[in-house]
């Protein structure tokens, strides 16, 4: 059975509940045709009374808290070609079927996952990630596939198939999309579903169930215009050839979740975001990439949005490590609105190479482990504030280290050209002392250098000793006005 | 019953008289004198460890160095927050790998705090130094559970008069100068109290001068 079908119960609904992190929010969607009339609502709503084709005034009086959005076609759309995105990591061979169920094609991909119930397992497991509530059913031909999701069967693999197919209730022929009387007779393959005046006419027939229509004379039917019943059903059968155009994934991340009441809570957003991060993830699986670099977009209520710059110090697919940075860069955000829309944008997927799981764990992981803090601490403290120390070729104390980025591969360090003991502290600026406290420690160590750039400094350094025992460095300036200064400690 | 006792399997009953074994890896101090006064004979892997001290600069670094000089090829030394610089040149003389180091300057005390659980917590340090200002017991219960969970030895620098008041960490040591060495009063660890102080001693009088100037971790390899 290599078709897996992915069919999306109320699509216009989830398009608004997937950034919904609470269920006990009623939210009901208004068809955008249709302005008065309830189209779905979700389950808070249902147990308030409201119910999908209830006219919008009723809807109101019985759940005064009703949450409404008109439909919007274009992001259903969006989500569907989104869920796509992300069936690429189980399989290239991807198809859409609008309006709300995806296709993939699995036969060259159940060794790889271990078989028809690991996928899936896994794709329901991904789905919820991306916070979509959707059927899944396996069948031989992509047509049977999408009639077993949208009527939530599932053929176990003992059973005749098509014997159950015939068992299916005839309101499945009107499941894909309608055939557009418009399109000329050669482009007829591209329906997948009869126009409903063929399903009244089938209905007042008394036929119930596919078999019953399959039993029907063929020629009957024609003369009734509906002989695209019989073409379907046996395109469903895979009596005949059922071509499918194969979906090509964009090559630039963009998708958008809107968020069925705007907030600002950085915990809403974040949830919301999650959904994001999930299917970025599996968009760069399915490519063996990673990304450096993304932008999560919140669109303000009224105008204007708020970009937020994702920078990671390598190459990664990780969603909860994308998450984890994302949580520390909204904690900082001040946000001048309500968020009402999130979008997440990326580009140019990066070769992370192929990397092999290894049964103990691998060295990799500790490196992965390492760039990852180093990435988390970056996000919340700056650039600034994490740094790496190297020594330089400098006799002057206070010129003989400097700081380098993380991300520059250092190079080996050049040794110190002083052989001498130096202290393992040394103080950010050298401070005055009075020498009466300190014990001086054998010969000075003269410093004379700098005179190229400014920084001249003439100095005779001494360890020497504290009252309390610990050693310290420091050093007499030769150069006016002179004095003792510490200058490190010995640690 | 003595008898019976010692033929228990070790681990299953912990004698008041006896150290106790840390439930994690242990990590050799590189000074003997120290660990045999440690419970299991190291710095515990996966626990919060307070260093208390009058100032930085008491040799609390160099009783480190063994340690830092043994950090994985993949794992970082993360100092957070620490008072002075610590000198580059001198710790690459000493062996530590320089490249691993990660000095972080947070600027706030509660964003100290926050990195000193994040490194902790992501097991991708292999060992973490804190200098945090005034952490409450409720913080420092947090350090030593991320401490506890990664395996990752935490270091935290107080105040010597930090030694007052209570503290979840399970060992606790005073640091304190003397001539050419370290004194370290262990003021709490899982095992009987200690009797006496811990002497150190990395640089004797003669070291000290600069004409020897091999360097201070030659003289503490000889010494570990």
């Amino acid at each position: 059975m290599p078709w897996l079908a992915i069919k999306l119960p109320e699509l216009p609904l989830q398009v608004f509940t997937r950034g919904l992190a609470d269920e006990d929010t009623p939210l009901g969607v208004i068809d955008s045709g249709r302005r008065n009339r309830i189209l779905a609502a979700n389950g808070a709503a249902r147990a308030q009374g409201v119910f999908a084709g209830q006219a919008l005034s009723a809807a109101r009086a019985m759940a005064p808290a009703l949450q409404l959005q008109a439909r919007q076609t274009a992001r259903e759309a969006a989500l569907l070609a989104e869920i796509a995105c992300w069936a690429g990591r189980f399989t290239p061979r991807i198809s859409l079927a609008p309006p709300d169920a995806v296709l993939l094609e699995i036969g060259a991909s159940l060794r790889l996952f271990g078989g028809m119930d690991a996928i899936r397992q896994q794709a329901r497991e991904g789905l919820l990630q991306l916070g979509i509530e959707a059927r899944l059913a396996c069948a031989p031909t992509p047509l049977a596939a999408c009639w077993f999701a949208a009527c939530g069967q599932d053929p176990a693999a003992g059973i005749d198939w098509r014997e159950a197919l015939d068992g299916l209730p005839l309101s499945v022929l009107g499941s894909g999309t309608d055939g557009d009387p418009a399109l000329p007779q050669m482009l007829a393959h591209a329906t997948t579903a009869c126009s409903a005046s063929t399903l009244e006419l089938l209905d007042g027939l008394g036929a119930r169930s596919i078999g019953v229509v399959r039993a029907l004379p063929a020629a009957g039917l024609a003369r009734r215009q509906a002989q695209a019943v019989g073409l379907l059903i046996a395109r469903a059968r895979g009596e005949q050839p059922d071509p499918r155009p194969w979906f090509e994934p964009p090559a630039r991340f963009s998708h958008e979740l809107a968020l069925p009441a705007p907030t600002h809570h950085s915990e809403a957003l974040l949830f919301a975001a999650r959904r994001l991060f999930a299917s970025l993830s599996a968009w760069l699986q399915a490519r063996h990439a990673g990304i450096d670099h993304c932008r999560l977009s919140l669109v303000h209520e009224g105008s204007g949005e708020t970009p937020l710059d994702i920078v990671l110090g390598h190459p990664s697919d990780d969603a909860d490590h994308l998450a984890l940075i994302t949580r520390e860069r909204l904690g900082m955000q001040v946000l001048p609105a309500e968020i009402c829309i999130l979008r997440l944008e990326a580009e140019h997927p990066l070769d992370r190479g192929a990397h092999a799981t290894d049964l103990f764990g691998s060295p990799g992981q500790a490196r992965n482990e390492a760039l990852q803090l180093l990435d988390r601490l970056r996000a919340r403290l700056g650039d600034g504030a994490v740094r790496r120390l190297a020594p330089l070729a400098d006799h002057r104390p206070e010129a003989a280290w400097q700081v380098c980025g993380e991300r520059s591969r250092s190079s080996q360090a050049k040794p110190s050209p002083s052989r001498n003991l130096r202290p393992l502290w040394l103080l950010p600026a050298p401070r005055a002392i009075d020498l009466r406290q300190y014990a001086l420690i054998g010969d000075a160590e003269r410093i004379e250098s700098g005179w190229w750039d400014e920084g001249d400094i003439r100095r005779d350094y001494y360890l020497a000793r504290r009252a309390d025992g610990s050693l310290c460095w420091v050093f007499h300036d030769l150069a006016s006005p002179g004095g003792w200064f510490l200058h490190g400690c010995f640690g | 019953m003595a008898q019976l006792l010692e033929n228990l399997p070790a681990g299953l009953v912990w004698q008041g008289s006896h150290l106790a074994r840390p439930p994690g890896g242990i990590l050799p101090t590189g000074f003997p004198v120290l660990d045999a006064e440690l419970p299991g004979g190291g710095w515990p892997a996966g626990a919060l460890i307070e260093l208390l001290a009058e100032h930085p600069g008491v040799g609390e670094l160099s009783l480190l160095l063994p340690l830092m000089r043994k950090a994985g090829a993949e794992r970082w030394i993360a100092c957070i927050a620490p008072p002075l610089l610590p000198y580059a040149p001198a710790l690459a003389a000493a062996g530590v790998p320089l490249q691993r180091l990660l000095l972080i300057q947070p600027a706030s005390a509660a964003e100290a705090l926050w990195a000193a659980r994040q490194a902790t917590a992501s097991g991708a340090c292999a060992l973490v130094l804190a200098w945090l200002a005034r952490p409450d017991t409720a913080a420092l219960r947090r350090l030593q559970l991320a401490a506890e969970e990664s395996a990752t030895p935490l270091f935290l620098f107080r105040t010597r008069d930090m030694a007052r008041h209570a503290s979840p960490a399970p060992l606790r040591l005073a640091l304190a100068p003397t001539t050419g060495g370290l004194r370290i009063d262990i003021l709490k660890r899982r095992g009987p109290p200690a009797a006496r102080p811990v002497l150190l001693s990395w640089l004797d009088d003669t070291a000290a001068t600069n004409d020897a100037c091999a360097g201070t971790a030659r003289r503490l390899a000889l010494v570990g």
